[in-house]
């Protein structure tokens, strides 16, 4: 039995190494581009990725115009009319009692002398 | 797919050099270990394979330490994690899974010191580094708490079934490695006392 050489180690290291980050790229990229599968397992071992966390919201938000222009609703025209009957109130006043006593004139009598 | 790898490597390339130099690292660790302990237990007494076994080993492990390496650089670098320089460097200080990657940054000083010891054999002294080398099994128990309890792959099946098929052997060839030790020294004891008196032995025997 031969002693083996560093460079089987290395060489076997490398290509694992290099198999690990081809298969996970593509199956990011994979993720990323269908947003059901991003939303599975991305976010099952990242909570929040960067890209997701800050960016990705906004996008979507101004990407999804120009998609897709769903037709604005039209708004509600129609407005209920103020009811403008107003009460008359009532301008009845009833007038004031001013009694007012009348004075009375003491009119000193009469004398009348008749002989 | 495609057109969104660029996009997938720009934003999270740093996550998967972490990842996949975390599993080169945990497959080297976990081969090295299964080596050594092999190697201790002497199940094919012959030169060569000794040999072999010995350069294997070494250079799993020197394989693994640059793993390691390369595992705490792309989590430092990582844009999203943001862990620090004190994140990577001092255990429990990366709020992220703090005890899993606590113990993670523990394996990773435990590794380059018991590894990097063997060049230091001859100041040490064998003994001491055989005794120090004996606790390398803990840089494997830990490096695999720490991939199950923090790792982004630990759902994976072809994760789960590497780590179970190979953490039986190793516990296994742990145990007897345990019990040979244990074997060794009660021999060693005998003899000593063996030698102890044999002296008096001769010295009855003269003297007869």
């Amino acid at each position: 039995m031969t002693t083996p050489r560093p460079r089987a180690v290395v060489i076997g290291s490398l290509s694992l190494f290099v198999v690990l980050f081809v298969v996970l790229t593509f199956e990011l990229s994979a993720n990323a581009s269908s947003s059901a599968g991003k939303t599975q397992k991305t976010a099952k071992a990242r909570p929040a990725p960067a890209e997701t966390k800050t960016d990705s919201t906004p996008e979507v938000e101004e990407e999804a115009p120009s998609e897709y222009a769903e037709p604005e609703e039209p708004a509600a025209e129609y407005v209920e009319p103020e009811a403008e009957y107003i009460e008359p109130e009532p301008e009845y006043e009833e007038p004031e009692v001013e009694y007012v006593e009348p004075e009375v004139e003491e009119v000193p009598p009469v004398v009348t002398t008749s002989s | 797919m495609i057109e969104s790898i660029p996009h997938t490597l720009s934003t999270q390339g740093w996550w998967i050099v972490s990842r996949s130099s975390a599993i080169v690292a945990f497959v080297l660790v976990t081969a090295s270990v299964f080596l050594g302990l092999t190697m201790a237990s002497k199940p094919v007494r012959k030169p060569n394979f000794a040999k072999t076994m010995r350069a294997l080993h070494e250079q799993t492990a020197l394989a693994a330490l640059v793993a390691i390496g390369i595992h705490v650089l792309a989590v430092l670098a990582d844009p999203w994690l943001k862990p620090g320089v004190a994140g990577v460097a001092i255990p429990f200080v990366l709020s992220l899974n703090r005890f899993w990657n606590g113990i993670g940054v523990i394996a990773a000083y435990m590794a380059f010191l018991l590894g990097l010891s063997f060049y230091l054999r001859q100041r040490i002294g064998a003994r001491l580094w055989r005794q120090a080398h004996r606790a390398t099994i803990a840089v494997y128990v830990l490096g695999l708490f720490h991939a199950l309890g923090a790792g982004s792959d630990t759902g994976s099946l072809l994760f789960l079934a590497f780590a179970g098929v190979t953490a039986i052997p190793i516990a296994i060839l742990f145990v007897y490695r345990l019990g040979a030790a244990r074997r060794s020294s009660e021999r060693q004891r005998l003899a000593a006392r063996a030698r102890r008196r044999a002296p008096l032995a001769d010295t009855a025997y003269d003297t007869a």
